[in-house]
C-alpha cells in the first residue's frame, strides 16, 4: 500500500488548506512498514509485551534482573508473588467476597453494583497486579467462557464465577475449570441450562458448551448431537431459594446417550451427575478441544493466524499432560513461532488503555475508587470494558475485528486524558516533566529518544522521529532549554503523540 | 476494511491534508461567525465528495442487523396457520391482537408506530427467509449470513462487495453507526467508517496543537501496515466532516422525535449523515439481544418480545419521519441470523430455528404486504421443527440492490447465486 493511498482514505475539507500555518513540511516516511519492523527484536520486551498488560521500566529492569526464564518461571506461579500492594486495592470492592446469600442480603431489590465492583476489580489487576501473566489468562478465560458482566441474569453471582471458576482454575487444567463452569449458577443461568428439564430442554447452554466451550464449532457434533448435550445436562440447575448450584434428579433426562464417541447407560436420574461429569470431563480431554483452545491460547499470545503445526503441537502438549494449562504456556512460548512473532498483534482497547497506564506509571485512588471508576469508563467507551462483551463468545481476538475509526480516536483521547493529565483527577501520576531525566539531553532529537525510550522501551525510527519533531517544530541538534513550552504545558501533547503511534498500539 | 485496491482519486497535496482543515474550520466557527462556519466546512465537505468519483445516485442501504436470532414468527404473525397457536400455547400473539390482520398475517401490536408506513406502503415484509446452509450456530450462522458466498471460499462480506463493484466512494460511503465494532458484512479491501456517533468524534485538547497532531498522525500512518493504517488514517480524514456536520446542528425533520434507545440514537446519526449529504450509500446499525431463549412474553409493555420490537418500530418510525421526503432514496432491511423453533420450549422462549422474518422499510418499498411463498407450519412443511426458509434471503437483498442500489450485476456481490426477485420494491427511475 502506498502512502498516497492511504492519504487518498482521508478525502475532505479542501477549502482548508489556505489556512496552513508556516511550519517545517512534514518528512515522508519510510514506504510500507510491517509491524514487526516498529519494534525492537529484543527478545525480553517481546515475552513482557505479550505476557503482561504493557511494560514499565520497573519491570524491564526486573526481568532483565531474573532473565527471562525465571521471570517467566515466577509469572507461571503467581501464588508466590508477592500481591499485597494491589491485593489492599481490589479490597475497596468488599462486595467481592461476598456469598451469593449475602449480595442478597445486601441487596434485596437487586443491583448491578456487584457486577460493576467486578469489572473494576478486573482492571485494577490488569493495571497493578504483579501477577501480569496470570491476569492475561485470568482475561482469555473469562473471554472463552464468557458471561457478560454487567447482564441481568447473573447479577449476584458473576463475580463467584470470576473468584470459584476462573481464578482457581486458570492456570490449573481445564477439565477442571469446564466441570466448575458447567456446574456454576452463573453459568447456568446465563444460558438458559438451569430452565432445561428432559421433558423440556432448552439447548442454549448444551449447544455452546460444544461449539464455545469444548470441540469447537468445526468438532464434528450434528445438530442432534447438540439436542443430545442439552439432554445430558438437565437436571442442572439454580436452587431459586439460595441462587446455589443444584442437581434435580427428577429433572434428569434418563436414557441411553451417546455423542463424539462418548457414551453412558444414564438409567437414572440419581446417578445423573455421574453422568454429566463424565461428559464434561470427556470433552475437555476431547482432540477437537485441544485443537480448539491450542488455536486461541496461539491467537492470543503468537499471531492473528498461526500455523497449523504450531496449533498442532500445542494440542499434543495438552492432551499429553491431562488437560493442564501450564505445560502448553511453557511449550508456547518456548516456539519459534513465538519467537519470530515480534509485533505481530495489534493491542485492543483495553490493553492500549491499560497499557498506558503502566508505563505512564500512573497509580491507583490514595483511597476509594473514583478513577478506577474512570478507567473503567474509558475503557467502555473505547469498545472494551473487561467481561462486557455482549455475547457468548468473548471478545474477538483479532485486529480485523477492532478497525475502528471512533475506537482510534477514543484511544488517542485517553492518551491525552492520561498524560495531560486532565482526568480522571483522582488517580495519582507523576508530574509528566518526571518523564525525562533529571538531567535533560542537551538537543531535542534526545529529549524526543529518552522520552520514547521511557515510554516504550525503544526509541523511535529515524523517519518517525523526525515527524515527532517537526510535530513539536524543532530540529533534532536544537539545544534544549529547561523553559521551553514544550518541556512545560506542551509536554503531554508530546507523551500523547508517542502513545499514539504505532509502536504502542503493538503488543 | 482495508485501503481500495483501485481508487486513486485526485488528491491536492498531502500536506494540506488532515487536522489543518479541522483547524480552519475552528478559526472559522470563532473568527467569521455562525454563518460562515456552517456554510463552509459543509461546502468543502461536498466538493471533497464530488472529487471522489461519480456521484452515487442509488439509495442509501441502511442494514439493521437483528443479532441474536429474531423470532419473526412474533412479529410477522401466521394467524391464519393453525399450527402456530398450537405450538405456542403460552407466548402465541391472539389474534384479536394483531394489527391490519389478514387471511395469514398480522402485524404485532408493538410495531403499531410502523403502522402509517405499512398502510401507506412503504413498510413491508417477507417471510420465511433463511440461508442455504441452515446452521443453528449464531457465530457461523452470522458470519455465513454477513460473508453470503456459501459454498465459496471467499472471506470478504457482501456489503464490503457491494462497494467494491460500485468502485469510488467518500470517506463515508460505508458507516457503522453506534458501535466501536465493524459488521463482517463489510469486511473486505473496500474502505469503511465505525462511529459511535458524530458528536463526539473528535480529537480533545488544544486545536492548534491538534491540527499539528492530526497531520503528523497522518504521516506517520500513511506507512504503517494496512490494519493500523486504515482506521487512524479514516478517523483523521474524517474530522473536518464531523466538524462540519456538529456545526449544522442536530435539529430533526418533520417534529420526528426520536425514542431515547441505543438504536434510535444510531439511526439518527445514520440520517445526520444523510442530510449532510456525506455521500453515504451503507449504513449497519446492530441491535441485538434477541435471544430469548426464556420468558419471550405477552404482547404487551414488560414483555421482552413486546419491548424489543417496541423499541425497533420506534427508532425505525422516527427515522422515516426525520428524514421525510428523503426516504425516496433510502431502503432500510433487517437481518437476523436466524429464526426462531416454532414450537414454545418449557421455559416460555423459543430455541434456534431457521426460516425468518425481513422488514423493509422506504420510499421504494412495495409495502402494506408480506412477499415470499409461504412452506406453512404443518409438521411435514417443517424444516426439523423450524419455519422453513422458502426465500433465500440473497433473493431480498439481491433485488434491493439491483432496483435501488445501481448493481446491475449480482455475480460479485453473491457469486453462484442468482436471485429471483419477488417485487419487494419497485425499479429507481
Amino acid at each position: 500500500m502506498t502512502r498516497r493511498r492511504v492519504l487518498g482514505v482521508a478525502a475532505t475539507g479542501v477549502a482548508a488548506a489556505a489556512a496552513l500555518p508556516v511550519l517545517g513540511a512534514f518528512p515522508a516516511s519510510a514506504a510500507a512498514t510491517t509491524q514487526g519492523s516498529y519494534l525492537n527484536g529484543d527478545p525480553l520486551l517481546h515475552l513482557l509485551r505479550r505476557t503482561t498488560y504493557g511494560t514499565t521500566p520497573a519491570l524491564i529492569a526486573e526481568a532483565r534482573s531474573l532473565g527471562a526464564a525465571a521471570w517467566l518461571n515466577q509469572q507461571l506461579a503467581p501464588s508466590l508473588i508477592n500481591d499485597s500492594t494491589c491485593d489492599g486495592v481490589v479490597a475497596r470492592f468488599p462486595n467481592l467476597t461476598s456469598s451469593i446469600s449475602q449480595v442478597r442480603a445486601d441487596y434485596p431489590a437487586g443491583s448491578w453494583q456487584v457486577m460493576f465492583d467486578l469489572g473494576r476489580a478486573t482492571l485494577t489487576r490488569a493495571a497493578w497486579s504483579k501477577r501480569q501473566l496470570f491476569e492475561v489468562m485470568v482475561d482469555f478465560w473469562s473471554n472463552h467462557l464468557n458471561i457478560t458482566c454487567p447482564s441481568s441474569d447473573v447479577w449476584e453471582s458473576r463475580h463467584r464465577f470470576d473468584a470459584d471458576v476462573i481464578r482457581p482454575h486458570a492456570l490449573g487444567r481445564f477439565s477442571n475449570m469446564l466441570v466448575a463452569s458447567s456446574l456454576h449458577p452463573a453459568m447456568l443461568r446465563y444460558l438458559n441450562n438451569n430452565v432445561s428439564r428432559k421433558e423440556s430442554p432448552n439447548e442454549n447452554f448444551g449447544r455452546e458448551l460444544l461449539e464455545l466451550h469444548s470441540v469447537g464449532v468445526d468438532g464434528g457434533y450434528s445438530e442432534a448431537d447438540v439436542r443430545t448435550s442439552a439432554l445430558v445436562m438437565t437436571g442442572c440447575t439454580v436452587d431459586a431459594a439460595t441462587g446455589a448450584f443444584l442437581y434435580s434428579p427428577d429433572w434428569h433426562y434418563t436414557g441411553p446417550v451417546s455423542l463424539l464417541g462418548w457414551s453412558a447407560d444414564n438409567a437414572t436420574g440419581e446417578a445423573g451427575l455421574s453422568v454429566v461429569l463424565s461428559y464434561l470431563r470427556y470433552l475437555a480431554a476431547h482432540p477437537s478441544t485441544a485443537r480448539h483452545i491450542a488455536t486461541k491460547l496461539a491467537t492470543r499470545f503468537v499471531s492473528d493466524q498461526p500455523s497449523a503445526a504450531l496449533i498442532q503441537s500445542l494440542a499434543n502438549v495438552y492432551l499429553r499432560n491431562g488437560t493442564l494449562i501450564v505445560p502448553v504456556l511453557r511449550a508456547l512460548f518456548a516456539s519459534a513461532e513465538f519467537q519470530a512473532s515480534v509485533g505481530s498483534k495489534v493491542r485492543r482497547p483495553y490493553e492500549d488503555i491499560i497499557a498506558t497506564v503502566r508505563t505512564l506509571g500512573i497509580a491507583p485512588d490514595v483511597t476509594g475508587t473514583p478513577g478506577i471508576e474512570g478507567l473503567y469508563w474509558i475503557a467502555s467507551s473505547a469498545g472494551q470494558a473487561p467481561l462486557a462483551w455482549h455475547v457468548v463468545d468473548g471478545y474477538p481476538d483479532v485486529a480485523e475485528a477492532w478497525q475502528s475509526a471512533s475506537g482510534v480516536l477514543r484511544r488517542w483521547n485517553a492518551h491525552m486524558q492520561l498524560a495531560a493529565p486532565w482526568w480522571p483527577p483522582t488517580l495519582v501520576r507523576l508530574p509528566p516533566r518526571q518523564l525525562l531525566p533529571a538531567l535533560l539531553p542537551a538537543t531535542w532529537g534526545g529529549v524526543v529518544d529518552a522520552l520514547a525510550t521511557r515510554l516504550l522501551g525503544q526509541t523511535l525510527s529515524a523517519a518517525d522521529n523526525a515527524v515527532a519533531l517537526t510535530f513539536i517544530q524543532k530540529a533534532a541538534t536544537d539545544t534544549v532549554v529547561a523553559s521551553d513550552s514544550w518541556l512545560g504545558w506542551q509536554l503531554p501533547y508530546l507523551v500523547g503523540f508517542i502513545l499514539d503511534l504505532p509502536y504502542h498500539g503493538l503488543r | 476494511m482495508t485501503t481500495p485496491p483501485t481508487c486513486d482519486c485526485p488528491e491536492p497535496d498531502a500536506r494540506t491534508r488532515g487536522g489543518l482543515s479541522r483547524r480552519a474550520f475552528l478559526r472559522a466557527s470563532t473568527a467569521v461567525g455562525a454563518l460562515a462556519a456552517l456554510s463552509g466546512p459543509l461546502m468543502s465537505t461536498r466538493l471533497a465528495f464530488a472529487t471522489a468519483g461519480l456521484p452515487y445516485t442509488g439509495d442509501v442501504l441502511v442494514v439493521i442487523s437483528l443479532r441474536g436470532g429474531f423470532d419473526g414468527l412474533s412479529a410477522i404473525v401466521p394467524a391464519g396457520d393453525p399450527a402456530y397457536y398450537a405450538a405456542r400455547p403460552n407466548i402465541a400473539v391472539p389474534a384479536a391482537q394483531l394489527l391490519d390482520r389478514g387471511t395469514m398475517f398480522g402485524l404485532h401490536p408493538a410495531l403499531a408506530p410502523l403502522l402509517p408506513y405499512w398502510r401507506a406502503g412503504t413498510f413491508g415484509a417477507v417471510h420465511a427467509v433463511g440461508q442455504t446452509d441452515a446452521t443453528r450456530s449464531h457465530f457461523s450462522s452470522l458470519e455465513e449470513m454477513e460473508r453470503a458466498a456459501p459454498g465459496t471460499s471467499l472471506r470478504t462480506g457482501w456489503l464490503d462487495r457491494t462497494l467494491g463493484v460500485r468502485g469510488g466512494g467518500s470517506t463515508f460511503q460505508a458507516a457503522v453507526l453506534g458501535s466501536t465494532m465493524i459488521s463482517q458484512s463489510l469486511s473486505g479491501p473496500t474502505r469503511e467508517i465505525a462511529m459511535v456517533d458524530i458528536d463526539s468524534f473528535r480529537l480533545d485538547g488544544d486545536p492548534t496543537i491538534n491540527a499539528r497532531r492530526a497531520q503528523a498522525l497522518q504521516t506517520v500512518y500513511a506507512a504503517a501496515p494496512t490494519n493500523m493504517a486504515a482506521p487512524a488514517s479514516t478517523a483523521l480524514g474524517a474530522l473536518t466532516t464531523t466538524a462540519a456536520i456538529k456545526a449544522g446542528g442536530n435539529v430533526t425533520g418533520n417534529g420526528a422525535v426520536y425514542p431515547t434507545t441505543p438504536l434510535a440514537k444510531a439511526l439518527r446519526e445514520v440520517s445526520r449523515l444523510i442530510k449532510a449529504s456525506a455521500g453515504l450509500q451503507i449504513a449497519c446499525v446492530d441491535y441485538d439481544d434477541w435471544d430469548m431463549h426464556i420468558g419471550l412474553g405477552k404482547p404487551a409493555a414488560g414483555g421482552a418480545m413486546n419491548d424489543h420490537l417496541a423499541t425497533l418500530a420506534g427508532a425505525m418510525a422516527a427515522f422515516a419521519q426525520d428524514l421525510g421526503s428523503l426516504m425516496s432514496r433510502v431502503t432500510v432491511v433487517t437481518l437476523s441470523e436466524f429464526g426462531r423453533r416454532l414450537a414454545e420450549n418449557g421455559s416460555g422462549g423459543t430455541d434456534h430455528g431457521h426460516g425468518n422474518a425481513v422488514l423493509l422499510l422506504g420510499g421504494g418499498v412495495v409495502g402494506g404486504k408480506v412477499h415470499g411463498p409461504w412452506p406453512g407450519l404443518a409438521p411435514a412443511a417443517l424444516d426439523s421443527g423450524d419455519l422453513r426458509g422458502q426465500t433465500d434471503y440473497r433473493d431480498v437483498l439481491g433485488e434491493v440492490l439491483q432496483k435501488r442500489c445501481r448493481i446491475d450485476s449480482l455475480s460479485t456481490v453473491f457469486p453462484g447465486f442468482a436471485a429471483a426477485p419477488l417485487g419487494v420494491v419497485r425499479q429507481r427511475p
